[in-house]
């Protein structure tokens, strides 16, 4: 008994969670854990401030990572065997079927929670200072789940994807200059054929998810870094109440307006410094807080485990799609990209250089600089009226062009309401 | 400034730039590495068989060459491309109406080949179609010639 209570002390070398100090060695002394804070502010891990969209997209992220890996023991990159191995392991492998379906739903997923995590983040005004570089960082997170989709579209080798990326990486030739170069690139020809299929297994199973790590990781520092999550909207009151200062004791001279109190327990820095450097905090947050096991952690589990049930219980009862063989002599009519870039096909369809290179390199742009171009300080809803408002028609712009290109585009592209069943199509 | 200073700007100088011409450098051999040297891929100009192959009236459609053979009485020989100017996709001819049609977003070429409706930039490309000396219709898909372009046999 002894030696068991020894060996489990050699590992966790705290002290029990019914203690504070336990509670805070738990987060301190755990190289997985201490991402976190000791305490966190209860308000702010309300569902209704984040909607734990975030943690969502990560779990969703980490659901990729693991059944990817398990799918790329029977896939093999060449356009002979794609094919087939799709087929294998739609029927022949054991569990394929679910582990490919899992691997289809939780990228669907994951493109909706983090475009709804950015929503998000706008609508509660959370990339303001001193969050600014993280809604950067976010916004090349999300231009990576977007390249993570659309490379792992190609690789089924089916009808779907090969016209898919035909049409996704002619878009690409038409930026000015390099545009043709860059598509070689990508490519590897001048056509989607062999060289394009194990270039796009190579960004999709190495260089964009170790990039996605990576970032990810930025990501959460500078969520701890800039003082945890945002305070909830609800929680803002007078104009000068946002307190929150970050950076050195040198520029933090606001610090001394605010009441903080001495006997908090802060984060590791502080308590080497002796006060608190990254964040100040009100008496009224301070009563706020608690330690985050098991209140964070709970309720972190409690996300991952719905999450991980979700896309379970679908991959049970809906199947991934898989066309017949990629044939790149016949063009499907219609023939449409992956939904969430239908949007995208429908500017194409209007102006390939306009819709396919201006408009989508204009939003990323104008994404990446909302928070320097933003230079209201409030985060109060009623303070921002006009910038919600462009915002609003930003996201509903998008979803209206998606809902068209994906329901009323009929053969040949021609408009066609959905409740009109086109027999046979042209031809 | 003195020596100690001196040396200091020119060393740090002399490192930096040896660090972004490294870096310049191997990010260029990169790119290059990235661009494949050979291409592995169906040659640009090929031979498609003897005239009598082709009939009269609608085109034929090479699927592995991506071009319509049209023959005419009249008029001899012409080779159409059948990707679509806008973004690749395969266009496909309607006998019923003598034109092309885009099946991606709807563009619309005449008999000629010029737009007539839709997104496409410009007019599906006619490739020079030539005589080989086995008797063999030779395309070269590297010459573009005007949709008047015909071979006579
Ligand atoms: C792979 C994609 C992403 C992952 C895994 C991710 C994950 C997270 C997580 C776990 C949080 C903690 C709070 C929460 O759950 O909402 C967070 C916060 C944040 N994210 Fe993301 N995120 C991603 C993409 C984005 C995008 C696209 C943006 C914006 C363009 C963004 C901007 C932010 C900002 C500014 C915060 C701090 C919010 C606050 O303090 O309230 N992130 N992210
Ligand atoms: S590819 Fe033909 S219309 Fe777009």
């Amino acid at each position: 008994m002894n030696l068991i209570r020894e060996i489990w002390q050699s590992i966790v070398r705290r002290d029990p969670l019914s203690t504070d100090k336990g509670k805070s060695e738990l987060v301190f002394l755990n190289v997985w854990l201490h991402i976190h804070p000791a305490k966190v502010k209860k308000e702010n891990m309300k569902f209704r401030h984040t909607f734990y969209l975030g943690f969502i997209t990560f779990f969703l992220f980490l659901i990729l990572l693991t059944t990817g890996i398990a799918l790329m023991v029977y896939y093999r990159p060449y356009p002979a065997q794609a094919y087939q191995d799709m087929k294998d392991l739609q029927f022949a492998v054991f569990m394929g079927t679910f582990l490919r379906n899992m691997h289809r739903w939780a990228a669907h997923g994951m493109v909706i929670c983090v475009f709804l995590h950015m929503c998000r983040v706008f609508y509660t005004g959370s990339y303001k200072k001193p969050r600014q570089f993280n809604w950067v960082i976010g916004v090349l997170l999300l231009l990576l789940t977007l390249s993570l989709s659309f490379t792992g579209y190609l690789l089924p080798w089916d009808q779907l994807a090969y016209w898919a990326i035909t049409v996704g990486t002619n878009i690409g030739s038409y930026a000015p200059l390099i545009g043709g170069q860059l598509r070689e690139l990508l490519l590897g020809g001048h056509s989607v054929g062999e060289g394009a299929l194990i270039r796009f297994y190579v960004l999709h199973v190495a260089v964009l998810p170790a990039a996605m790590i990576l970032l990810t990781i930025v990501h959460f520092w500078r969520v701890r870094k800039d003082g945890g999550l945002s305070r909830p909207v609800w929680k803002l009151k007078g104009k000068k109440e946002e307190l929150v200062v970050i950076g050195a004791p040198a520029v933090a001279v606001p610090m001394q307006a605010s009441a903080t109190s001495k006997d908090k327990t802060y984060g590791l820095m502080e308590v080497v410094s002796g006060k608190p450097i990254f964040e100040t905090v009100t008496p009224e947050e301070e009563e706020d807080t608690v330690f985050s096991y098991p209140y964070a952690f709970v309720r972190e589990a409690v996300v991952l485990m719905a999450t991980v049930t979700t896309i379970m219980t679908m991959s049970l009862f809906l199947n991934a799609p898989l066309e017949e063989l990629a044939n790149p002599a016949r063009t499907p009519n219609p023939a449409k990209a992956p939904w969430y870039f239908l949007g995208l096909q429908e500017l194409v369809s209007h102006s390939a250089f306009l819709g396919g290179v201006v408009a989508p390199a204009l939003m990323v742009l104008a994404l990446l600089a909302i928070p320097y171009l933003d230079r209201n300080p409030s985060r109060r809803p009623g303070d921002r009226k006009l910038i919600l408002w462009l915002f609003t028609i930003f996201v509903v712009a998008n979803l209206a062009l998606i809902i068209v290109g994906t329901f009323f585009r009929g053969p040949g592209w021609a408009l066609v309401p959905p409740w009109v069943h086109v027999v046979g199509g042209a031809e | 400034m003195n020596r100690r200073e001196f040396f200091k700007i020119s060393w740090g100088t002399v490192g930096l730039a040896a660090l972004v011409s490294g870096v310049g450098v191997s990010l260029a051999a990169v790119i290059r590495f990235l661009m494949p040297s050979v291409f592995y891929e169906p040659p640009q100009s090929f031979k498609i068989g003897e005239p009598g192959d082709f009939p009269f009236g609608p085109p034929t459609f090479l699927v592995d060459e991506k071009i319509f053979v049209f023959r005419d009485r009249e008029k001899g020989f012409a080779v159409a491309s059948a990707v679509c100017t806008h973004l690749g996709c395969t266009v496909a001819h309607f006998s019923s109406d003598q034109r092309f049609h885009c099946p991606c977003h709807g563009s619309v070429f005449a008999a000629d080949g010029s737009v007539q409706h839709g997104p496409a930039p410009r007019a599906l490309d006619w490739f020079e179609v030539t005589m080989a000396r086995d008797g063999k219709l030779l395309v070269n898909k590297d010459k573009v010639v005007p949709p008047n372009y015909r071979l006579m046999v």
